[in-house]
């Protein structure tokens, strides 16, 4: 590998840890399409800013497309406190706007403004090696790289020191503010990191990667953990693997360096929305049907209980009484076996002392919803895992 | 009556997008009731209580918990807050949303310890809601869910509680495990004010009720004004409910 190639990934690397932060958050307020907003409305921003400084790495130009991100976010707030529009369509409204006025902005000045519109929207990564920074005549290393590094920095400690806060707000505004951590204050300062990293990012990466950055490794986080440290963690690990792998399937491909992290952030959501333990797809219609077949097997050990009769116990006698299809009777049949829950003598079926066990504490269960009694349990039975 | 007053609610008008839901509130809470707030949907009940605790900002009025603004006082405050209003999805767990009660005593910055843990731990306990310390919120049934709620209140160890509508969607156990923890709480003086749909229940649970529908009409000692005039003032309907001595 070349130090260039080095440098892209790490980059991109740096940048996709600092757009999962916020992203998390963003994610779980239900406010993705925000990110869409000022990933867009910042153009009209770095427009301006670079008439002013004549350089796309200016912390100036930074902190003045940033703001535009912020006036988005107050915008789109604002028209929808008149109560008229909801608040998507509030979003619709404002950021095409502030994004034309950029691309017109652009346009009227192209003779003197070395930018294009292209390059805001999907940067290239390709190129960030190239533009360095020097100190005192030191090549001290690309400048994005110093730039989303500084950003990174100021966003962990946010994180750390404000954990809680984000935490207790985005769950239970209400409860927040009324214990005096005003959820305007954090809700603002998350716009304010959202808009900070987008712009510090837009360069090297393109506004629309960073938008799959911020929204993508979240949500594929989301599917895997019911805890919110760890949702970080696991959204910081599958942008930063996509940023990687994305890198390399771009070389291979000889196609665009943020498409193919795009596509691989795609792939990985795929992928564990299919395969995700709990909440996957296939998980989920696995459990179902075993849900299934446990119901069926407390219905026939009910019968068994029930039905002290001999008559009513015959093998050949269940199939046609308790109405099941042959294979599902052989399903059944051979699970109770497995559990030692029932017992043959001559072809007459009859409770284990487990079954009746199993039976009551089942039915009880079920009556009474009583957890407590049956966690043990939970881990054999799909039943009553909830 | 001599007993001081816990909550004072002063000319309070309060409005979504310049409509008024509230008008002109004027409100005496003394210490140590335990007091419904009935009023039809709508009415402006949860309104009331967000502006009480400054979640809300009112166009007109004030509001002092004893004597002192709310902002003073919010160690004092603990607010359950209406189910409906959080994300039962959120990635946390039962033990982590009672922690949240601590929070207010901690303030900006500093993290729960193992100090808050024994606290939030105990408040479980006493919801009968331990063995379920580390479940998903979103694993919990719609009255296990309250009962974690009233934990994070329990845990803020306040002296006036509000609780928005704490009854909702529990079984007649939750219930009546709910009404005990609250009068514990009214025996040992704190003051508890509770949104309240069921007015069959109102005399047998509460002592002080609060007719609310966006004026204030009535509030006082529930065996002297939770009669049918004020019923039907509030709903609108001629309302008839039996009392029971
Ligand atoms: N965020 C909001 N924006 C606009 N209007 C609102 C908002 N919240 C409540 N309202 C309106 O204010 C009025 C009072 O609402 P509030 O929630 O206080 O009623 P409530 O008495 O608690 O009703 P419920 O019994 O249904 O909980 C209602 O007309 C409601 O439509
Ligand atoms: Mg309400």
């Amino acid at each position: 590998m070349s130090s260039a190639q080095i440098e892209i990934q790490l980059i991109a690397s740096l940048v996709a840890i600092a757009c999962a932060i916020p992203g998390t958050f963003l994610v779980l307020r239900k406010m993705a399409m925000i990110s869409d907003a000022i990933s867009h409305s910042i153009l009209p921003g770095i427009v301006v800013g670079f008439f002013i400084t004549q350089d796309l790495n200016s912390p100036l130009l930074i902190l003045l497309a940033a703001l535009t991100g912020i006036i988005t976010v107050v915008l789109v707030e604002y028209i929808q406190k008149t109560g008229l529009v909801k608040e998507d369509t509030a979003i619709g409204l404002v950021f095409p706007i502030l994004f034309s006025i950029g691309v017109i902005m652009i346009a009227k000045n192209a003779n003197d403004v070395h930018l294009d519109v292209d390059a805001v929207l999907l940067g290239e990564l390709a190129f960030a090696p190239f533009d360095r920074l020097i100190v005192s005549g030191i090549d001290v290393g690309p400048k994005s790289l110093w730039i989303i590094g500084s950003i990174l920095i100021i966003t962990i400690g946010l994180l750390f020191a404000f954990f809680k806060e984000l935490k207790i707000s985005t769950f239970d505004a209400g409860l927040a503010a009324s214990l005096g951590f005003s959820p305007a204050v954090i809700h603002y300062g998350l716009m304010s990191v959202s808009s900070i990293t987008t712009v510090g990012a837009f360069d090297a990466v393109g506004a629309i990667l960073v938008v799959a950055l911020m929204i993508s490794p979240a949500a594929t986080a989301y599917l895997l953990t019911n805890n919110l440290k760890r949702m970080l963690i696991y959204a910081i690990c599958f942008g930063v693997f996509s940023a990687i792998s994305g890198y390399w399937l771009a070389h291979w491909l000889d196609a665009s360096i943020s498409g193919s992290i795009t596509t691989m952030l795609g792939l990985l959501f795929l992928a564990v929305y299919l395969f995700a333990p709990n909440k996957g797809v296939i998980a989920v219609m696995y459990r179902e049907k075993q849900q299934r077949t446990e119901v069926s097997l407390l219905t026939f050990l009910l019968h068994l209980k029930n039905h002290t009769e001999e008559r009513e116990r015959h093998v050949n006698h269940l199939n046609e009484h308790i109405n099941w299809q042959k294979v599902r009777s052989k399903t059944v049949l051979d699970l109770a076996l497995k559990n030692n829950m029932i017992k043959f003598d001559k072809n007459i079926v009859s409770l284990t002392e487990k079954g009746e066990d199993f039976t009551s504490q089942a039915i009880d269960y079920i009556i009474t919803n009583e957890d407590a009694q049956i966690e043990d349990m939970k881990d054999d039975f799909f039943l009553f895992r909830g | 009556m001599s007993k001081q007053i816990a909550v004072k609610v002063d000319d309070l008008t309060v409005a979504y997008n310049y409509k008024p839901v509230l008008w002109d509130i004027d409100l005496e809470i003394p210490e140590g009731v335990l007091m419904a707030i009935v009023g039809p949907n709508g009415a402006g009940k949860s309104t009331l209580i967000k502006s009480i605790l400054g979640i809300l900002k009112p166009i007109a009025g004030s509001v002092s918990i004893y004597d002192k603004p709310y902002e003073k006082q919010r160690q004092l405050v603990a607010y359950v807050p209406q189910k409906g209003s959080v994300d039962w999805d959120f990635p946390t767990t039962a033990l982590d949303v009672v922690m949240m009660g601590t929070y207010g005593s901690l303030g900006w910055i500093k993290r729960p310890g193992q100090k808050q843990k024994k606290a939030a731990l105990e408040a479980l306990e006493k919801v009968g809601m331990l063995p379920f310390k580390g479940r998903q919120i979103s694993q919990l049934s719609g009255g296990q869910q309250q009962r974690i709620f009233l934990a994070r209140a329990l845990v803020q160890n306040a002296s006036i509680y509000f609780m928005d509508e704490p009854f909702q969607g529990v079984d007649a156990t939750t219930e009546i495990a709910i009404i005990n923890i609250l009068k514990e709480l009214r025996k040992a003086g704190k003051t508890v004010i509770v949104v309240h749909h069921d007015l069959q229940t109102v005399p047998e649970y509460f002592d002080w009720v609060t007719f609310l529908n966006v004026k204030k009409i009535a509030t006082g000692p529930v065996k002297d004004i939770f009669n049918d005039d004020n019923l039907t003032k509030t709903y609108g309907i001629n309302y008839k409910v039996s009392i029971q001595e």
